[in-house]
């Protein structure tokens, strides 16, 4: 588990600008957080990052244009990528001068993390 | 009496739309096997729908209408307690710890790979003893090298024509 946890902050240091990587299930229970001093709180509370995978992404998939994956949030300080990988969800927490492509990108290398979360959660 | 209609393709199942044709669509009329007649007060010897397949096609209608709805009230609805939260949390990580001796090894071998470009390399002294590559070679390299750094040093942007350019605007 702690060598996954550095493998996440490894990530999270590949990206300028980007400030936390949560890994949640569905009700915004964290399964890896990893995250600098300067992320914003509000955006890491489970309260915030539920909204997406309980309700949001179920929702938006139903507006005709297929099934959603992602919802990108640009606020004025901060950006929030929420990618949906059923049972699971990757949050990506950024500032709002980071790259957004190369956030979204990262989206490979976390889904190796993502998988085998997945699997020892729901296995044993 | 409540009349259900459903735009269902009927037409693929039967070729045309009569008054036998199911009011439901196919999960519904592949659960039942006994042919309905509309509910026109017509019916047939043995065609009798059971009340309980009726009721569980509207719920299945129901269900289908519910789970297509873009329900925004919804949203704010489910909120996780904090003992519940916490409990959950804990779970995962015994969870997760239990199947760390597999992710160990796989998760150490990742962050050397994507992380590091100096890494440490084990048994130098294999490597050392390598006979080194010949000079041609590496006189080759030196030259090729040399003209691609080159080549990147003369790239330049020619400016050819304006790039905002006015539309013919009366």
């Amino acid at each position: 588990m702690e060598e996954l946890r550095k493998y996440v902050a490894c990530i999270l240091q590949r990206v300028d600008g980007l400030l936390a990587i949560v890994i949640t299930d569905r009700d915004g229970v964290p399964l890896v957080k990893v995250a600098l001093d300067s992320a914003p709180e509000m955006a890491l509370r489970p309260s915030y990052l539920s909204t997406f995978s309980a309700m949001a992404t179920d929702q938006a998939g139903k507006l005709g244009v297929g099934k959603n994956n992602k919802i990108i949030s640009i606020y004025s300080n901060y950006q929030v990528i929420q990618i949906n990988k059923n049972p699971l969800t990757i949050n990506l927490i950024a500032s709002k001068t980071a790259n957004t492509g190369q956030l979204v990108n990262l989206e490979n290398d976390l889904s190796v993390v993502v998988n085998d979360l997945a699997q020892a959660v729901v296995e044993t | 009496m409540g009349c259900c209609c459903s735009t269902d393709k009927d037409s693929n199942q039967n070729g045309e739309t009569n008054e036998r044709t199911h009011l439901l669509g196919n999960p519904v009329s592949n659960n039942t096997p006994i042919q309905r007649t509309p509910y026109d007060g017509l019916r047939y010897p043995g065609s009798v729908p059971k009340p309980t397949d009726e009721q569980s096609a509207l719920n299945k209608i129901l269900q289908q209408t519910a789970t297509n709805v873009i329900d925004v009230a919804a949203l704010d609805s489910h909120n996780l307690e904090q003992h519940e939260y916490v409990e959950r949390a804990r779970q995962y990580i015994q969870k997760a710890q239990a199947a760390q001796p597999v992710l160990q090894s796989k998760y150490s071998k990742l962050i050397l790979s994507k992380n590091s470009v100096l890494k440490d390399v084990p048994a130098i002294d294999n490597l050392l003893i390598d006979s080194p590559i010949c000079v041609m070679d590496y006189h080759m390299m030196i030259k090729n090298s040399a003209k691609i750094s080159k080549a990147l040093n003369d790239i330049h942007i020619e400016h050819k024509e304006d790039l905002v350019v006015p539309f013919a605007i009366p």
